[in-house]
């Protein structure tokens, strides 16, 4: 049944083509009279003073890092979120004490002021 | 239906466990040699996959599950514990990082 | 060629070049990008097993949140190119690829061998690969268990990780 997924490829295909073919029909096409000030990142803007691959602050990766095990969470709930009134209590108590344990991780995070931002 | 033989799944995935076996061998820094071990990690579900699917059973199913758990885990503490040699050694490449020797 | 051996053998070939290209490329963005080619090419594999489930998941987890965390630690030590090998070094690359062939020979060989008698075409693939059948399996008593054991690691990775990145920690 891998039919199904043609029109899935043929989107894939129509959008990579669109992207370098709008790219390079402008490279062909389009007049292409280049000075100085156009080759500035910023045309009419400010100099730029510093380099654009600064180091940032590892409070950002904090806040990645819950993210995952949350997203985790995610993914074992939609099984669960799917077919729950087949799966009847037994699977909801289940849930609940699965949702219970990681509040207390939340409870931890903020407890431990992680995801302040100071 | 499956219409392929199972063990074209199997050789590929055994083909992508090497290549990441290498990566952890041959490499010096610390965050490719966690990429290649998710390579390996990558290449054991394909074939739980696989084997689930041509067998006829979940297993293997909720053992990938258990299995993205495990990587999920791995890459949050993982990572900080490379976050944590930066900071203290300004370097991430393991050949780098050899007191126990003194 | 069947339709299914076609899009097995252009989805292998990616997954196995972008695999490659983790491991040989110096700049560990590009080593990265490939490794998201990877995850959409084994995510492909998985549809056609009809593991649909699986395939969003590997998409969601893998390719949405690993390695948007590997990118951003990359990006936090701001690292370059790395430099070449020494020459002790390319010593030991050359025992550690050795190694690993063999292991892969041992691999393919017990892989092929062990598993002959696995009928191709199952007739359960369709309905098994179904977020419906994931949730049955996952919460009958069979797999409850570690299923809650998964929020305890998750749990520790929490904590773990908070005491390791967190500076003055109270």
């Amino acid at each position: 049944m891998i039919e199904q997924y043609i029109p899935v490829i043929a989107m894939i295909v129509t959008g990579i083509l669109f992207g370098v073919v709008s790219v390079k029909a402008h490279e062909i096409l389009g007049p292409q009279r280049p000075n100085k000030s156009k080759e500035t990142p910023y045309e009419s803007g400010m100099e730029p003073v510093a380099s654009a691959h600064e180091r940032f602050s590892v409070k950002f990766y904090l806040v990645a890092m819950l993210f995952i095990l949350f997203d985790i969470e995610i993914v074992f709930m939609y099984p669960w979120a799917a077919s729950f009134r087949e799966l009847g209590g037994f699977a909801l108590w289940a849930m609940l004490l699965f949702v219970v344990t990681l509040f207390v991780g939340y409870i931890y995070i903020v407890k431990k002021k992680a995801l302040k931002w100071d | 239906m499956l219409t392929l033989p199972i063990e074209y799944y199997l050789t590929l995935s055994a083909v992508i466990f090497i290549i990441g076996t290498i990566g952890v061998l041959t490499r010096r820094n610390a965050i490719i040699i966690f990429m290649c071990i998710e390579l390996m990690l990558n290449s054991v579900n394909l074939t739980l996959v696989a084997f689930s699917q041509y067998m006829g059973d979940m297993a293997g199913q909720i053992m990938v599950l258990l299995v993205m758990t495990v990587a999920a885990a791995e890459a949050a503490v993982g990572l900080a514990i490379v976050l944590a040699l930066f900071r203290n050694k300004q370097t991430v490449y393991v050949d780098e990082v050899n007191v126990l020797k003194w | 060629m069947s339709l299914d051996l076609t899009f097995f053998i252009i989805l292998a070939i990616m997954a196995a070049v972008s695999a490659l290209m983790v491991i040989l490329r110096k700049n560990p963005i590009t080593s990265a990008m490939s490794l998201v080619l990877h995850f959409v090419s084994l995510a492909g594999l998985y549809l056609t097993l009809h593991a649909q489930f699986m395939a969003v998941i590997q998409m969601l987890v893998y390719a949405g949140a690993i390695m948007v965390l590997v990118v951003f630690v990359i990006m936090l030590l701001n690292l370059g190119r790395e430099e070449k090998m020494a020459v002790r070094q390319s010593a030991r690359a050359a025992i550690g690829i050795g190694a690993s062939m063999v292991l892969g020979a041992l691999l393919i060989w017990g892989l092929t061998q062990v598993m002959r008698p696995v009928a191709a075409g199952s007739s359960q693939a369709m309905v098994n690969g179904q977020i419906a059948s994931v949730g049955k399996a996952l919460f009958s008593t069979a797999y409850v268990f570690p299923f809650e054991m998964v929020s305890l690691v998750l749990l520790a990775a929490a904590v773990g990780a908070v005491v390791l990145t967190k500076r003055n920690l109270k």
